[in-house]
């Protein structure tokens, strides 16, 4: 059974939100919604100035502290490593969006899930869906793309990346692409220091 | 070395208030530490008055501000499920246990005490115990995930007790004209002792969480220099213990001095609460060291 994991590589990523806008698109996810996020960090100081981009999302982790909180048992791990929400389950307590140290939930409100992107008040036809996929009031975040990876397929974000900068796999692979990298290029979680074991991993 | 901005919810690489548990977790959690911390200051006066507006407080209070919480509040009973691992799971069972033995034992002591001593005492023990777990295991569940840097320190559950055991003995002020002169004495002493141990056990705290990582320095400073100073001085400090004491101090068993003491107290708690919530951050991805 495969371990997913990624490794994002910040020297490759450009902050283009490629990924976030598939990600959007893919989870058909509503207004100030966000699964994956890149967040921009300037450093040094005039002329000397540089920005880097560090794409963040759910990291999946080993020992997960949101699926501890979770009173209801929605929060739960599948035997491939992915972290998921069964929303049936799911009360809206949001406690374990304040038990992630990466601040990677987000609750669903009915008033996000039934604004629309174009105006006017309703819905398009083609953003009904996300009203049949998501339960108004559940917390939720990113599954790795589930159901793309039990057909086989790569995660929307990582399809989408034009510069290859976000690398899915099977960590327990030693041949690979995200394994060598971490053992190649030294690749570190985000906040070690808060024991979660996370399965997503940055390299510089 | 370049520092961390307060990033709010842009995309910049900085520290972020947590927003998930907002007003409505706070003023359930109020009414927890409340209801349960009057009842138990009941228990030690005898007052049957006191009981049932503590029940009242927890039973009604705390479950209507979670259910209003609750995403999905309908499936609320699911909370239950996960006491294994959960402390929002463990308090929600301590809540009923309390709610149904402190009924049950209130009930008996209005009516003069017909259940045979045996059950009474269980009762009074297991609403006890309940009570006492209300007070605690909301600090617990705070402090339970690493996540939230201020929310961690040792002192947090703690908080939650001392102060709910304030407020329960300062409430008993009002009805300290009904109490022999010995017990209203030891009401008073026990009030203002209460009142400096919640100072210490603040300052305590917040210097506890300033030393304890980057996070939990930049809550302290929110709370104390920048964002919410003049609420967390004004109200929770001010009002909430420094005028307390000087009503007690000056009042003595003066009824309106009682009054303004008991709202002194509870408006501090309660802003505490809620200020607690508003300054927990979540620390910024990646050190900086590392990009």
């Amino acid at each position: 059974m495969p371990r997913w994991g990624m490794v994002f590589d910040l020297k490759r990523c450009i902050g283009c939100n490629a990924c976030v806008v598939a990600c959007k698109t893919e989870n058909m996810l509503p207004e100030d919604t966000f699964f994956t996020r890149t967040f921009v960090a300037e450093l040094g100081a005039f002329p000397n100035v540089r920005r880097v981009y560090i794409p963040s999302l759910c990291n999946h982790c080993e020992d997960a502290p949101c699926e501890k909180a979770c009173p209801s048992g929605a929060t739960y791990t599948r035997s491939d490593g992915i972290v998921m929400v069964d929303q049936d389950k799911c009360i809206g307590c949001s406690a374990c969006a304040v038990a992630c140290p990466y601040d990677n939930r987000t609750q669903l409100t009915e008033e996000k899930l039934e604004h629309s992107y174009y105006g006017g008040g309703e819905l398009a036809s083609f953003e009904e869906p996300r009203l049949e996929r998501w339960i108004a009031g559940t917390v939720t975040k990113c599954d790795f793309c589930s159901r793309r990876i039990d057909k086989g397929l790569q995660p929307a974000c990582v399809g989408a990346c034009p510069t290859e900068a976000r690398i899915f796999g099977d960590l327990d692979d030693p041949e690979s692409a995200p394994n060598k990298l971490i053992h190649q290029r030294n690749g570190k979680p985000p906040l070690p220091e808060k024991n979660t074991r996370p399965k997503v991993f940055y390299v510089d | 070395m370049k520092e961390f901005d307060i990033a709010g919810d842009t995309f910049r690489l900085g520290y972020r208030f947590q927003r998930h548990w907002d007003v409505s977790m706070a003023s359930a959690f109020f009414c927890g530490e409340l209801g349960a911390g009057l009842y138990l200051a009941s228990l030690a006066f005898n007052s049957v008055w006191g009981l049932a507006v503590g029940l009242a407080i927890v039973g009604i209070g705390k479950s209507f501000f979670h259910l209003t919480h609750m995403g999905v509040p309908r499936k609320s009973w699911r909370a239950i499920i996960r006491p294994d691992r959960s402390w929002v799971s463990r308090g929600l069972i301590a809540i009923i246990g309390f709610c149904g033995t402190g009924i049950l034992y209130t009930a008996d002591l209005a009516m003069g005490r017909m259940l045979p001593p045996t059950t009474s005492l269980l009762l009074l023990a297991v609403s006890a115990v309940c009570a006492a777990v209300i007070m605690v295991y909301q600090g617990l569940a705070m402090a339970s995930s690493s996540a939230i840097s201020l929310w961690t320190i040792g002192m947090m559950p703690f908080i939650g007790v001392i102060y709910g055991l304030t407020s329960g003995v300062i409430i008993m002020l009002a009805r300290a004209d009904y109490l022999d002169l010995e017990t209203a004495r030891i009401l008073y002493e026990t009030a203002v002792v209460a009142l400096i141990v919640d100072l210490l056990t603040i300052a305590a705290t917040l210097n506890s969480a300033f030393h304890s990582s980057s996070g939990g320095r930049v809550s302290v400073e929110q709370l104390t220099k920048y964002r919410y100073a003049k609420w967390f001085y004004g109200i929770t400090i001010g009002l909430g213990i420094l005028v307390p004491l000087l009503a007690l101090a000056v009042g003595g068993r003066n009824f309106y001095a009682d009054l303004v003491a008991i709202g002194g107290v509870l408006t501090g708690f309660y802003s505490l609460r809620v200020l607690v919530l508003k300054v927990g951050v979540y620390e910024p991805l990646l050190p900086l060291q590392f990009v």
